[in-house]
């Protein structure tokens, strides 16, 4: 039991470093949209890449379970289907 | 799976004690959650109206959520134990886009679900037993969306019960009700005010 003031100092550990180096060719269309990703989401070209694979992983798992992907504009509240084969 | 030392303030004595923060919701903590939080939540609100009376997240069943969201990258779950008792639980997920000014698009950490076990809840137990949970379980969703490289920027939306602590406590931005979300108020935490609260609470 520990007494002292409520700012405590706490170290917050994540999950352990188990990543797996890749080497990554794309072509000049692809790392230009790559580059634009990463000013837009402030992250850099990995942290786009990993966003990228959770993302996909995300929507294709709904898409498995039958379900639908759908945009909803919020100017003019129209809701399309985004179609994933 | 890691589990880090993190501190709660026991409400009888007013002393931090040493808990434990797990990165992972295990079928350990889980079982903690059927056979004691449920039980008590459900003790608590027997009789109660369903509208007035009954906590918002008395119905959440983190089993199924978890079960739900387990396989999938972008989801990341906590739990705080302390005593061998279960005392909080959360889940994250990390593709988001912010929405404020300034940081609107950037990629954050939003956080689906976070809820202190019925023991620490004055409005069901009197005096909590512990204090503090819902402070560590946002300082680790500060730490997630920095590991991430997403700078600390959180966002969420708020029960009505907890909008004064999202928007007193931990400093976010109330950006109003969200009409595309129960009209739930939204929450967001910016990088300087994810700095801030880690430096108020002594995070490392």
């Amino acid at each position: 039991m520990i007494a002292g003031s409520w700012a405590v100092c706490y170290t917050i550990l994540m999950k352990a470093n188990d990543k797996k180096t890749m080497t990554l060719n794309l072509t000049a269309q692809e790392m230009a949209v790559l580059e634009e990703l990463t000013s837009a989401k402030g992250l850099s070209k990995t942290g786009v890449m990993r966003l990228a694979l959770r993302m996909l992983q995300t929507v294709d798992s709904k898409v498995r379970m039958g379900c639908k992907v759908m945009v909803d504009d919020e100017h003019t509240h129209e809701k399309r289907e985004l179609v994933f084969l | 799976m890691t589990r880090s030392t993190v501190y709660l303030r026991r409400s009888v004595t007013g002393k931090l004690v040493h808990a434990s923060l797990w990165d992972t919701v295990t079928d350990g903590h889980l079982k903690l959650w059927s056979t004691t939080w449920r039980p008590a939540m459900a003790a608590h609100c027997a009789g109660r109206s369903p509208l007035q009376d009954k906590p918002e997240d008395s119905h959440w069943d983190w089993q199924a959520k978890i079960d739900h969201w387990r396989p999938l990258l972008a989801y990341h779950s906590f739990a705080i134990v302390c005593a061998r008792e279960l005392q909080g639980l959360m889940l994250a997920q990390d593709i988001m886009s912010a929405r404020l000014p300034g940081q609107a698009g950037k990629a954050m950490v939003y956080v689906e679900y976070l809820a202190t076990a019925p023991w620490n809840r004055s409005e069901i137990s009197g005096t909590p037993r512990y204090q503090g949970v819902g402070t560590v379980l946002m300082a680790s969703a500060i730490q997630l969306s920095l590991d991430l490289g997403y700078k600390g920027r959180i966002a969420l939306h708020a029960l009505s019960a907890a909008e004064g602590f999202y928007r007193d406590r931990c400093g976010m931005i109330d950006m109003g009700p969200d009409s595309n979300y129960h009209d739930l108020r939204y929450f967001e935490m910016t990088e300087v005010q994810a700095a801030v609260f880690r430096q108020e609470r002594g995070t490392k």
